[in-house]
């Protein structure tokens, strides 16, 4: 059981959208391709989901080579991230739509959309047309219609984009909860770091079209393979100190300020601070680096004024300057 | 002031478009005395069915009437169909060397040329065919004639849909024909009645085909029923316009009937949102 890429590239036109994704992902893992936008991971997706040919390589579903089976045939649900409501029908309609066209009878329908609705509390809205609802209410209809069969795995293009920032957070729990519910293969798609390391249990970092690394969030934020991902996760973003031979990567919270001199620190000025509420993001300058470093809420420093940095040592990354490539060799979990 | 401005502007154009229809009407209600009198009598006389009578009953224009419903209703499906699941194969699949663009103009340029120009091969091919003086070889024409309009204002309205529809309909497990039913046709329905609105009235209307290619009572429209009434001796112009009024009133009632769908249609994708 699960879903295999095997040497996938997709080409349109001349430009090479995805290249050589290999990629396993088994039964019941909740996975996130995480990305800038236009690094082929909408592709992806839609490759797997049939509404884009491959160009070369193969997909496995549950061990069948889907490449030329249609995308009606293959057995997944999607939510778009446009909702991609039928405007015409009611709710109830529309979550009930894979069962019509799958020929339910319909007290079977009705049992099973009421069931969803029930579960995602839109039992009120049955009646309505999606023009009629907020976006938050839109958003748990593409879900319903998405959960009401049990399809062999989930694809969801950026759902949480339309929403606001509150209601984002709030959805990105419930659907935790939901595949947890279900266990149901899900494979996600986002350009936003935090959605991915909270709701994944392997994350696919792509850049590009390529693969960059595929691991648990943990080991994606521990143990970067290179300096994009690096640079890609976490917020605020990995510190870079370029060296020569080697480049230093640091994470803010691993960067300890004081106001005295002492061993081992290194000297910098303070280039502004920002009060985040529960702790402040220092800006700082030595010589021609600058870095970012978390600091308690009740941290104060004039801006110019001299501080004294420590950096942990055992959390510091190495990469090559030219390829980028990670040098440390850390033990992942 | 704004709303009397309107009229200002209103008035000299229904009067402009409406005056001919009134005429034929009036003309079609009058005695053949009313008719030529000078001056005409523009209000008042005495209405006689006499026309309508002669018409219908003494002459075979029921015949013709039915004629071109069945021509007209036909043809418009027909072209409907293959021209909307044409517009659609168009809109939606990348066909290779650009076929897309170069088909698309083909099919338009099926229809600058002048229609005379076909006349004759038409007719031949109809004669070979054993299909002069059948409805069928009007069907055929007519379907033919109105295939590159429905193409193109079809085209447009899938263009406008969003694609994501389609494929949330496929991914629900639906065929491409299902969501095409199912999804796509419902929502650019507005496109479909403006479009089947004027296909019908070119049908209906249509006369160089009509005349061309039926002679007889069996497969004669309308239009060519009415114009024959022009004869060497004597031109039955109250008979005539019985018939052209009575041919006014499906077409008027089908437009009504579709009018809150073609206002939308017209102007659909006009506007965002």
């Amino acid at each position: 059981m699960g879903i295999e890429f095997r040497n996938v590239s997709k080409h349109f036109g001349g430009a090479s959208v995805v290249d050589d994704l290999s990629l396993e992902i088994r039964d019941g893992e909740f996975v996130v391709l995480l990305g800038p936008s236009g690094c082929g991971k909408t592709t992806t997706l839609r490759m797997l989901a049939g509404l884009e040919t491959v160009s070369s390589g193969d997909i496995f579903i549950d061990s069948e080579r889907v490449n030329d089976v249609p995308t009606q045939h293959r057995d997944l649900a999607m939510v778009f991230q446009s909702y991609a409501l039928y405007p015409h029908m009611t709710i109830a309609e529309n979550i009930g739509y894979p069962l019509r066209v799958r020929k339910f009878d319909k007290a079977q329908r009705v049992e099973r959309v009421n069931r969803v609705a029930a579960m995602l509390e839109i039992e009120s809205l049955l009646e309505r047309k999606p023009r009629q609802l907020s976006g938050g209410e839109r958003q748990r209809v593409a879900l319903a219609r998405a959960i009401v069969r049990e399809p062999r795995a989930y694809l969801m293009d950026e759902p949480l984009s339309n929403l606001d920032a509150r209601l984002r957070v709030q959805m990105r729990g419930e659907l935790k909860r939901l595949q947890h519910q279900l266990g149901t293969t899900t494979i996600y798609v986002t350009h936003d770091q935090a959605e991915a390391m909270t709701l994944a249990s392997l994350v696919a970092v792509m850049r590009k079209g390529r693969l960059q690394q595929f691991d648990t969030p943990m080991n994606i934020y521990n143990c970067p393979a290179n300096r994009f991902v690096a640079e890609f996760v976490g917020s605020p973003s990995m510190n870079f100190i370029e060296g020569e031979r080697t480049t230093i990567g640091i994470r803010p919270e691993h960067i300890q300020i004081f106001s005295e001199p002492r061993d081992g620190a290194i000297a910098a000025s303070v280039y502004v601070t920002e009060l985040m509420g529960n702790e402040t993001f220092v800006f700082l300058s030595f010589g021609t680096n600058r870095l970012i470093a978390r600091a308690p809420a009740d941290f104060r420093a004039e801006v110019e004024s001299k501080v004294w940095l420590q950096l942990a040592k055992d959390k510091m990354h190495y990469f090559d300057p030219k390829s980028g490539e990670s040098l440390t060799q850390r033990h992942k979990v | 002031m704004r709303s009397r401005f309107r009229y200002v502007l209103l008035v000299p154009a229904l009067l402009f478009a409406l005056a001919p229809v009134y005429w034929m009407l009036t003309i079609s209600l009058k005695s053949e005395v009313d008719q030529f009198a000078t001056p005409p009598p523009w209000f008042v006389f005495t209405p006689t069915l006499d026309h309508y009578y002669d018409a219908f009953v003494t002459r075979g224009f029921g015949e013709y009437l039915l004629n071109s419903a069945i021509v007209s209703v036909s043809s418009t499906i027909c072209a409907l169909v293959i021209g909307t699941l044409a517009a659609y194969a168009l809109t939606r699949f990348e066909l290779p060397w650009r076929l897309n663009r170069h088909l698309s103009l083909w099919i338009l340029s099926t229809r600058m040329f002048p229609a005379i120009v076909t006349a004759v091969p038409l007719f031949l091919m109809m004669r070979d065919l054993r299909l002069l003086n059948t409805r069928a070889s009007l069907i055929i024409v007519y379907t033919a004639f109105n295939l590159p309009f429905v193409v193109w204002m079809m085209r447009g309205f899938f263009a406008d849909l969003p694609r994501d529809l389609e494929e949330a309909a496929l991914v629900d497990g639906d065929s491409r024909l299902g969501a095409l039913v199912r999804v796509v046709l419902p929502l650019v329905a507005p496109g479909l009645a403006a479009t089947a609105v004027f296909c019908l009235i070119i049908s209906w209307n249509e006369f160089l085909f009509a005349l061309v290619l039926t002679q007889t009572d069996a497969a004669m429209t309308l239009p060519v029923g009415i114009a024959g009434r022009v004869t060497q001796y004597e031109i039955k112009w109250g008979v005539m316009s019985a018939a052209a009024s009575v041919a006014l009133v499906p077409i008027l009632v089908f437009a009504l009937a579709l009018q809150k769908y073609l206002v939308r249609g017209l102007s659909l994708g006009a506007v965002k949102g």
